[in-house]
């Protein structure tokens, strides 16, 4: 028994020690990086968040849901119009971003939760396209495709170095109470569901209703991940709300490994360094990174971080084999 | 009474799968449903487990009508099904599928910060030493043997701590050595635990070694229904599916 004990302890030690480096790296970042690069890192965090929120469905549940931009967008706007034409305080305009975002993602999930597979990917392309289309045409009311301007942050928040440390704490929370949700019995659900979702129904579990659950949820992290991104924009703009912005999540996914935690959140930091390394040199960036998906799922199949992770069990195997062996 | 179909019909089009069919199981027992193919066996369990509703006819259980019931709520009341063809959990451990069973039936899954994996250690380790899965319980679901998947899927079931456990053909593709093992492992947990057992077979000495209660199918009609000897003794049954040799 306290073998095991410190052997467990032994491998949280080891497991946290890489995590505890990045922290320490993600905490002097602004010391290192240029502000170009920092802004590009605060886009990194917030679009991670948003590709978390959407591998919960995913990774996870096993849903691709292909709407996800549309809560990233409508709490942006949310947060936007809050803030500049009612002049609301800024911390309740981020919760109303979010409950926007959860309130929507309930009436959108009632109607998606009910399907699977490619239906409920493109039924969630559709109500994302949908509430697009709203935003981009209601002029009067939204600004239509100029957006909105001037969303300020509080004072203390205006510098790039204090808005960096503001997302890098709202990522690493999220990012925790996801993981929690993960490896609670919610999520174990979710998974025995993407696993096999028969067998959980006979096991008495509404599937729907869990669906609507995880849905929700991933809606109001994605509605956390745009109400947090506005305030730094300073503006928010109906392409956010669109299909393409939908597909970023979806691509860093499968760049990532969805079945890894991190997997999504890899593969986002990567997009977006990438880009902004590659529009230095061309504007053909949708060219490289077709490129860049090719080579992944051809060569990588389950993602950098899933292909890794079968290589390291693959060699944990291979020494277990040989230790064990006379 | 336990479980009891009234009258019960299915018609998938113009076929008639099941066809006014009346039967009680009786709390404890071991009761099987056999035919020959297409007899309606399978359909008559889908009925009673939600699988499918029925065209007309009702299913009460415990006194309560469940004919409308979706299956995950006859689940809830204490009636779990294993399916002919195989249905586990893949890419889930051993161990972490019986914990599933355990999970939705003890009414955690609702839980979002605690870990899943610190529940029910003690009640998923029994299951596993009962069904004899215990050296593999973090093996991956789907690189185990298919006589152990078969036993997997016994386990995920008895996680739900059922009071009807509803099993379809429970030996389909297992080697006779595997057959003995599983049956001897029905009759354990219906011996220890008081489950009612229902379950569809088409291997007849299994039938008859087990079962204290026999219902023949044929066509989707009910044509006999009693003990494994008045059945064998039944002239009707032997005429339409023991062919005279029971």
């Amino acid at each position: 028994m306290l073998t095991n004990q410190t052997e467990k302890k032994d491998s949280i030690v080891k497991r946290g020690w890489w995590l505890g480096l990045l922290f320490i790296l993600f905490l002097i970042a602004p010391s290192i990086l240029s502000e170009f690069y920092l802004s590009i890192l605060c886009e990194a965090l917030v679009m991670s968040l948003l590709a978390l929120s959407f591998n919960l469905l995913f990774g996870y549940m096993g849903q691709l849901s292909f709407g996800q931009a549309a809560f990233y967008g409508l709490s942006g706007y949310t947060v936007a119009m809050l803030v500049t034409k009612v002049h609301f305080n800024f911390w309740l305009s981020l919760v109303a971003g979010v409950l926007m975002a959860g309130v929507i993602g309930l009436v959108v999930g009632y109607f998606c939760v009910r399907l699977r597979g490619i239906y409920f990917a493109v039924l969630t392309l559709a109500f994302g396209q949908l509430l697009f289309v709203i935003i981009y045409k209601w002029h009067n009311f939204t600004g239509g495709d100029d957006g909105i301007q001037g969303v300020f942050p509080p004072d203390f928040l205006k510098s790039p170095t204090a808005y960096y440390y503001f997302i890098l704490l709202v990522f690493t929370a999220s990012a925790y109470v996801l993981w929690r949700i993960i490896q609670s019995p919610f999520g174990q659900t979710l998974k025995s569901m993407r696993e096999n979702s028969e067998r959980t129904e006979f096991l008495g579990i509404n599937i729907a209703r869990y669906q609507l659950i995880a849905f929700v949820i991933a809606a109001g992290f994605a509605g956390l991940a745009g109400a947090i991104w506005v305030p730094f924009y300073r503006s928010v703009a109906p392409f956010y709300l669109m299909w393409i912005k939908s597909g970023e999540p979806v691509m860093a996914a499968i760049l990532g490994g969805p079945p890894i935690f991190l997997g999504p959140v890899l593969g986002m930091f990567i997009m977006t360094f990438f880009h902004a390394w590659v529009l230095g040199f061309t504007i053909y960036w949708p060219v490289v990174m077709g490129a860049l998906i090719l080579v992944i799922i051809f060569f990588l199949p389950g993602g950098i971080l899933g292909f890794a992770h079968e290589k390291l069990k693959e060699r944990k195997e291979k020494l277990n084999l040989t230790k064990g062996q006379p | 009474m336990f479980l009891q179909t009234q009258q019960i019909t299915k018609e998938f089009g113009k076929l008639r799968a099941v066809n006014n069919v009346s039967l009680e199981i009786v709390k404890g027992d071991i009761h099987a449903i056999i035919g020959p193919n297409g007899a309606g066996k399978s359909t008559y369990f889908n009925l009673v487990t939600g699988y499918h509703r029925a065209t007309s006819g009702k299913v009460i259980f415990k006194g309560k009508e469940i004919t409308h019931l979706p299956a995950y709520s006859r689940c809830n009341l204490g009636i779990t099904r294993s399916f002919q063809i195989t249905s586990i959990y893949p890419k889930l451990t051993v161990y972490e599928s019986v914990l599933q069973g355990l999970l939705c039936h003890r009414k955690v899954t609702l839980n979002f910060f605690s870990s899943a994996k610190k529940f029910f250690k003690e009640e998923v380790c029994r299951i596993l030493e009962d069904v004899g899965l215990a050296d593999q319980a973090n093996t991956l679901g789907d690189s185990i043997s298919h006589g152990d998947k078969k036993r997997l899927e016994l386990a995920i079931t008895l996680g739900t701590e059922p009071e009807l456990l509803c099993l379809d053909e429970p030996t389909c593709g297992m080697s006779p050595e595997e057959t003995d093992v599983a049956m001897s492992l029905i009759k354990k947990f219906s011996e220890e635990r008081g489950l009612t057992i229902l379950f569809t077979e088409h291997d007849m000495s299994v039938v008859f070694g087990i079962a204290k209660r026999i219902s023949v199918l044929h066509q989707g009609t009910l044509i006999a229904d009693g003990t494994p000897q008045e059945v064998r003794a039944s002239e009707e049954v032997q005429k339409v599916y023991l062919g005279g040799s029971a």
